[in-house]
């Protein structure tokens, strides 16, 4: 009797490894040669990075379930961070700059600078510090930043068309790893990334294609997530090969479903994660503790 | 190849002008120019002409016809203004466009055998355009059947894969090169036809002529009969008369996946590669997909 073996596929090359933080406090993401959770077929160096994102002013809006975890410390970000990770065991940390959004406090890029550092200073996991998506504002924002903190490996983002230059010049200067976003689009992440590459160096790149929340658009970024990982593996597209990101905490925690009760919010932030992780991201952005927890559980069995 | 030029068309504030105020002095620049550089036919893209239609197509067939003695290409979505153009055209013109959609069947697709007339049948249908390269066909069949009911033989049925730009979907395009290749079986004596430009929509200005004729050159040896394109690309003309054996021949072998020594390329060369591997699907495109 023939013996049966089940194919497999081999591909020749990896996704690039991205080290995020300087030191003690770092982790390496991405470096697979092979699709998400194929450990049959190949190598996956490194599990997804977790982080848990704190804000830099006190939230607004934010859902009863979502605020609880943090009720006493969001009146400080330190505290909030350091809750973050000692408490909640966040791997990474995002640090939204909330407080610097032009139609909102409109802070300034050093004030934005000095929070950065503060939070930097007090954790020990790799820090995620996160503009308002405005291209002017963020450029100056996280030009300063980078500057302030220089030395410290931030991953600083949203990099986008209108911003690549002046935040990643920013950042080579002074080594830190940044996230290149284009929404939704296949074409337009590979054209930033060359763009990018020109004169920054492609493993301190991380892929952000934007998320959507489950129910509201997750089947897009499933898709998107999940092609980008193709053309990197199957068609070696060197402009593709950067760790993915996926930043999805907000949208979820917007959706009536997840404002209806505790455990359908935390399960509908963990669900859209662990789908995420399956589409082939390499870095979740989370909320809720609960969710991080839930996460972290389901990927290490 | 069979081009028809495209540049008569209202999308440039010139024409529109013109068409607008019945100046005929652009209008003979726009057709002279196109007649002069080679093309085969030349389309009269109108718009949908919602003043006037009858008269506004009437007065530009014949002044078009003034200047030039190629066959025309009545480019509407205005069935009133389509069959003013039609009654007045003195060599067999082509209806741009029909479809399988039910407004389509209705009011345009008869208007080709009244004034016995070619027509561009798109794939298109009341359910929008077919996903790959078999919903085209079915959805070809279907239409091209009920043309030939109404008395258009297959020989005046210019069948439109409707080529959509390669920045939007490059799917669509891989599709499109497996579409055509298929007509010959689905519609015995039938054309294919494509605009061409539209390929290359959003693409950076001063690349669009090189995806439009690189494009050109696959079509054409996976057996595609026509083309609207823009008269204006001398270059375009030059490979579609076989000028430059050598262009096309290193696009079949990129084609072909043949080992080419890229180091040994001049630079245009070069781009006529990345370029074909963009458009077979082998790499994604971006905006820079020379860059890498």
């Amino acid at each position: 009797m023939i013996e049966y073996e089940a194919p497999l596929e081999k591909y020749t090359v990896n996704i690039r490894e991205a080290i995020l933080g300087k030191g003690q406090k770092t982790i390496k993401i991405g470096g697979e040669n092979t699709f998400p959770f194929h450990f049959f077929e190949g190598s996956l160096p490194n599990p997804p990075g977790l982080a848990l994102e704190i804000l830099d002013i006190q939230p607004e809006n934010w859902a009863q379930w979502v605020s609880e975890p943090f009720r006493d410390v969001v009146f400080d970000r330190v505290k909030w961070a350091k809750k973050c990770v000692e408490v909640f065991g966040a791997e990474v940390l995002c640090l939204r700059l909330l407080s610097t959004d032009p139609i909102g406090k409109d802070a300034s890029p050093k004030e934005a600078a000095e929070i950065t550092e503060k939070v930097a200073d007090a954790i020990d996991v790799p820090l995620i510090v996160w503009g308002t998506g405005t291209e002017d504002k963020d450029s100056q924002v996280l030009a300063e930043v980078a500057r302030l903190c220089s030395g410290k490996n931030l991953l600083l983002g949203p990099v986008l068309k209108g911003n690549y230059r002046e935040i990643a010049k920013a950042a080579l200067e002074h080594g830190h790893t940044i996230v290149a976003q284009a929404s939704m689009d296949a074409n337009l992440t590979k054209e930033l990334n060359i763009a990018l590459c020109k004169f920054f160096p492609a493993e301190r790149i991380v892929i952000d294609t934007t998320a959507s929340a489950l129910g509201y658009g997750l089947e897009y970024t499933f898709s998107i997530i999940e092609s980008i990982k193709q053309f990197a593996l199957v068609d070696r597209d060197t402009m593709m090969q950067m760790p993915i990101l996926a930043d999805f905490g907000g949208d979820c925690w917007r959706t009536k479903e997840a404002k209806e009760s505790k455990e359908q919010g935390i399960l509908w932030e963990a669900m859209t994660g662990l789908t995420f992780l399956l589409a082939g991201a390499n870095l979740l952005i989370l909320r809720h503790p609960e969710a991080l927890k839930l996460i972290k559980e389901m990927i290490s069995e | 190849m069979i081009l028809i030029g495209e540049d008569l068309n209202v999308m440039s504030k010139e024409i529109s002008r013109a068409v607008k105020e019945r100046d005929p002095e652009p209008i003979r620049r726009c057709v002279v120019e196109q007649t002069h550089n080679g093309m085969d036919y030349l389309d009269l893209n109108v718009g949908p002409v919602a003043k006037n239609p009858a008269e506004t197509m009437e007065w530009l067939v014949k002044t078009v016809q003034e200047f030039t003695d190629l066959p025309l290409c009545l480019d509407t979505t205005n069935p009133v203004a389509m069959e003013a153009g039609l009654k007045i055209c003195k060599k067999k013109a082509l209806v741009n466009s029909a479809s399988g959609a039910s407004e389509s069947r209705e009011t345009m697709l008869p208007l080709a055998p009244k004034y016995s007339a070619g027509v561009v049948l798109s794939v298109m249908n009341d359910a929008g355009l077919p996903s790959d390269a078999d919903e085209r066909a079915s959805s070809i069949l279907d239409s091209a059947a009920f043309a030939n009911e109404l008395g258009i033989p297959n020989e005046d049925i210019w069948i439109d894969p409707v080529l959509l730009p390669v920045g939007v979907d490059q799917r669509q395009v891989v599709a499109y090169l497996e579409f055509i290749q298929m007509i010959p079986d689905l519609a015995p004596g039938a054309k294919s036809i494509c605009g061409l430009s539209n390929l290359s929509y959003g693409a950076p200005r001063e690349l669009r002529g090189l995806l439009n004729r690189t494009f050109l050159v696959m079509i054409g040896r996976y057996g595609q009969d026509s083309a609207i394109v823009s008269g204006f690309d001398k270059e375009l003309i030059r490979i579609n008369r076989g000028e430059t054996p050598e262009i096309v021949n290193l696009i079949y072998r990129a084609m072909d996946e043949d080992d080419i020594d890229i180091s040994s390329l001049a630079q245009k060369e070069l781009e006529y590669v990345k370029t074909t591997q963009v458009l077979m699907g082998k790499t994604l495109y971006s905006h820079s997909w020379l860059e890498v």
